[in-house]
């Protein structure tokens, strides 16, 4: 405990954290720490990323572990408050009242957030939808919102008060290409340099803009480190040629015809090509034994043999 | 800064009989003479051309965020007259926010409230009619009310705490705002909404005129019941078992007893004990009111 | 002009229906004056900010309704010096101006005969009446006819008490009469004459 919070680097500690769910264990032992910038978490469905967000956000309970939030305990009543104040938080599947307005709604997440003077919450909600460019919505019906909108709306409540930790459970979920990079924009100019942990499945997000991932397979953490390092996990394993390859996990052809090859072991004699992050970490997912992912596409590729 | 003021400048806006740009500036910019202050500002006053030309002297920024906030607060909706009437009595105006998102103060809620007492209470005005012709006063035709009464008002509090009903209730749990708080506000304004209509209800069924008074007790330990079963089981059990603690004696009593009975001052004295002793149990384990940190 | 007055009136009429694009439009029409105006009654620009989104506010939720009679530039300012007044309350009495200190007697700006027609000055002896005032008796006489507020209101806007804004007035008002007395020039000043109701 003391090493962990003399750590001034890492907003965030988590050692030895296990949740279970009957027989299904979402996180497995795991390990990790976050410090400044943006983290981001990678792992196909069910690999525990929501799991271990919650329970960052001192809304689910872990089994077993330590948990440590800019030296605080969740575990403890005083300070999880205190953990509370710091945070904002995105879940995966943000419900909405739906007669609300949208700006009644953030209104509402701000006194939820102990914003208690009227104004000041009025100019909380102007400048979080100011950030999400909802400006022009704060008087619509949230019934009334696309989905697209709705997102973003339950990114602005994260934004609410400033937060010194931001977790954002899949927030470019259905944001069309303009409001994902806005979305990047947004995240890269927020005042007071927040910690940020964002789950997602889009590759793009983690190489464009996050300074750690962390991938997640079932469970247990099977890689940290920055963007490029997970691009070099699959250094030597990206080759070229011009036809299907049988040694490959995976074959796709592109663009100027050429097909480009993922596998364990490139054959002799081929091109081999630097790797993007993409490949990293289908690399990784594709050769820690992960039946889920593993199997399926093992089952297309011989198909279309 | 002195700016020298020729006669050649005067009224920029030409024959319009309007002020010149400068003397303008020198108004906006606090370095006229308070007199010719005041004619600026009588004129202003009725010259709306004049006036427009002044929105030029302030920060244009700081006019843009003033207008954001102010649209974000007249779209924050107006407090309906409930919520106006309860400020005026002192309630913070904060709390009486969060009433907004209180699925048992929304208009649909207390309308079926409404309806149900509305048909319980007129059938057992029409069964008390039919059978009074025959035989003697017997308030065996009360039943359904008692049962229901109470059962409103634990529905008003399920909305409350149920986080079926609150579909951001992940928000409300990661947020600073106490836990309990936020439920009791809940749930106190779900048992007064329920409430005044029980016993306004009351009033109408035939019975004793204690009667109103009489449904006060069982309502409020049923609550109570309600809110100290939520700090132990689950949200739903709790339910299930508050809405127990009231429907299993009403059946019971009324197999043997006359039906009156579980709201006679004995039994009074029994939901008193009832409801103190959840409302100790309620309070002793607050803690555990915090949404998503009991499982 | 007065399409402009009408434009006015239509926009305050859908403002207080809810139409939110209308409350826009009214604040870009009257929020920067207002703001100007209210800046040489307060020393804080967050209080009057304060008081002029309390302005729009009141028009929106129709607290405050428009009858008719005179222009909606008085009818609004009436509104907005009295939003001022409440948030000065809030925040208490450091925000105001210290009335001394509040502005340079004579103007740095020299103003043209032209304007001074226009803007007034220059009518019979009444200006340098007033500027021979004491800064405290014009202040008082400033807010009670001028802004158009009573004597209770005026003596919240300027943090004093009731009946010293009674007597201040009662002096200004003499003060004015004495130096008004052998040029036959225009009498005093009602609430009419300096354009607000
Ligand atoms: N409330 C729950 N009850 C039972 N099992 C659960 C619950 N929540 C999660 N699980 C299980 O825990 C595992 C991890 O789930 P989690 O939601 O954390 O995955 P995820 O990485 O967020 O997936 P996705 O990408 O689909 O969002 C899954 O196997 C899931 O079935
Ligand atoms: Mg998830
Ligand atoms: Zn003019």
């Amino acid at each position: 405990m003391d090493e962990m919070t003399t750590d001034v680097d890492l907003a965030v500690r988590v050692e030895g954290l296990s949740r279970r769910y009957g027989p299904v264990r979402a996180l497995d032992d795991v390990e990790m720490g976050m410090g400044r910038g943006i983290t981001g978490l990678l792992g196909p469905n069910g690999a525990g990323k929501t799991t271990l967000l919650s329970i960052l956000a001192t809304i689910n309970q872990p089994d077993a572990g330590r948990v440590s939030v800019f030296g605080l305990d969740p575990a403890d009543t005083a300070q999880r408050v205190e953990i509370r104040r710091r945070l904002g938080f995105l879940p995966q599947e943000l419900g909405f009242h739906r007669h609300f307005t949208v700006a009644g709604f953030l209104d509402y997440v701000a006194i939820l957030k102990e914003i208690v003077d009227r104004r000041r919450r009025a100019e909380e909600v102007a400048r979080v939808l100011a950030a999400v460019g909802l400006q022009g919505m704060a008087g619509r019906r949230i019934r009334a919102l696309s989905g697209g909108m709705r997102q973003r709306l339950g990114i602005a409540q994260a934004l609410l008060g400033d937060p010194d930790l931001l977790l954002l459970d899949e927030p470019t979920a259905g944001l069309d290409p303009e409001q994902q990079l806005r979305f990047r924009e947004l995240l890269s100019n927020l005042p007071g340099d927040p910690t940020i942990v964002l789950s997602t499945h889009q590759v793009d997000d983690v190489s464009a803009i996050c300074s750690h991932v962390v991938v997640l397979l079932a469970g247990k953490v099977r890689f940290t480190g920055t963007p490029a390092e997970l691009a070099d996990t699959a250094a030597g394993h990206v080759w070229t040629s011009h036809q299907r390859d049988p040694h490959a996990l995976l074959s796709w052809r592109g663009g100027d015809n050429r097909w480009r090859h993922l596998g364990e072991r490139p054959p002799a004699g081929v091109e081999v090509t630097a790797a993007t992050v993409d490949e990293g970490y289908l690399l990784l997912s594709h050769t820690v034994d992960n039946p889920s992912t593993t199997r399926g596409w093992r089952r297309v590729g011989r198909r279309d043999r | 800064m002195t700016t020298p003021f020729p006669d050649q400048v005067a009224s920029a806006d030409g024959p319009g009989g309007h002020l010149g740009g400068e003397v303008l500036a020198a108004y906006a910019t606090n370095r006229l003479d308070e007199v010719a202050a005041w004619s600026v500002e009588a004129h202003v006053t009725t010259c709306s051309a004049c006036r427009v030309a002044l929105r030029a002297f302030v920060d244009r920024d700081r006019l843009a965020r003033n207008r954001s906030v102010l649209l974000a607060a007249a779209a924050v909706g107006e407090p309906g007259p409930a919520r106006r009437l309860l400020s005026r009595v002192g309630v913070p105006e904060h709390l009486l926010g969060l009433l907004a998102a209180t699925p048992s103060l929304r208009r649909s809620w207390l309308l079926s409230v409404l309806g149900v007492l509305a048909v319980v209470a007129g059938e057992s005005v029409l069964a008390n009619h039919l059978w009074n012709r025959g035989s003697g006063s017997t308030w065996g035709v009360l039943v359904p009310f008692l049962l229901v009464g109470p059962l409103l008002v634990l529905g008003g509090v399920a909305l409350a705490f149920l986080p079926l009903f609150d579909p951001s209730h992940q928000l409300a749990a990661a947020a600073p705002f106490p836990g309990v708080n936020l439920l009791l506000a809940r749930a106190v304004s779900a048992l007064l909404a329920a409430l005044l209509p029980v016993a306004v209800a009351a009033f109408f069924v035939p019975g004793p005129g204690w009667l109103p008074a009489a449904m006060l007790l069982p309502c409020l330990a049923v609550w109570c019941v309600a809110l100290a079963a939520v700090t132990v089981v689950g949200a739903t059990a709790a339910a299930v078992v508050s809405a127990a603690t009231w429907v299993l004696p009403v059946i019971v009593v009324a197999a043997s007893h006359p039906a009156l009975a579980v709201v006679r001052w004995h039994a009074q004295v029994a939901w008193a004990a009832l409801a103190a002793a959840a409302a100790v149990v309620a309070f002793v384990r607050r803690d555990r009111f915090e949404m998503g940190w009991t499982r | 002009m007065s399409s402009d007055a009408s434009h006015d009136l239509e926009l305050l009429r859908a403002v207080a229906a809810g139409d939110e694009e209308a409350l826009g439009r009214l604040y870009d029409r009257h929020a920067g004056w207002l703001t100007v105006r209210l800046s040489r009654r307060c020393s804080s620009p967050e209080v009057v900010d304060q008081a002029v989104q309390d302005t729009f506010l009141a028009l929106w939720r129709g607290a405050e309704t428009y009858r008719g009679g005179g222009d909606v530039g008085a009818f609004i300012w009436g509104i907005g010096i009295r939003r001022l007044i409440d948030a000065l309350r809030r925040e208490g009495p450091s925000m105001r101006w210290s009335w001394s200190t509040r502005r340079s007697k004579s103007s740095e700006v020299v103003v043209s005969a032209e304007d001074q027609v226009l803007v007034g000055v220059e009518h019979g002896r009444l200006a340098p009446a007033l500027a021979s005032l004491s800064p405290e008796l014009r202040a008082a006489l400033e807010a009670t006819v001028l802004d158009g507020l009573t004597t209770a209101e005026a003596a919240r806007l300027l943090g004093v008490a009731e009946g010293t804004v009674k007597s201040r007035c009662h002096r200004a008002r003499q003060a004015l009469r004495a130096a008004l007395a052998d040029a036959q020039g225009p009498t005093l000043p009602n609430e009419h004459t300096w354009g607000t109701t």
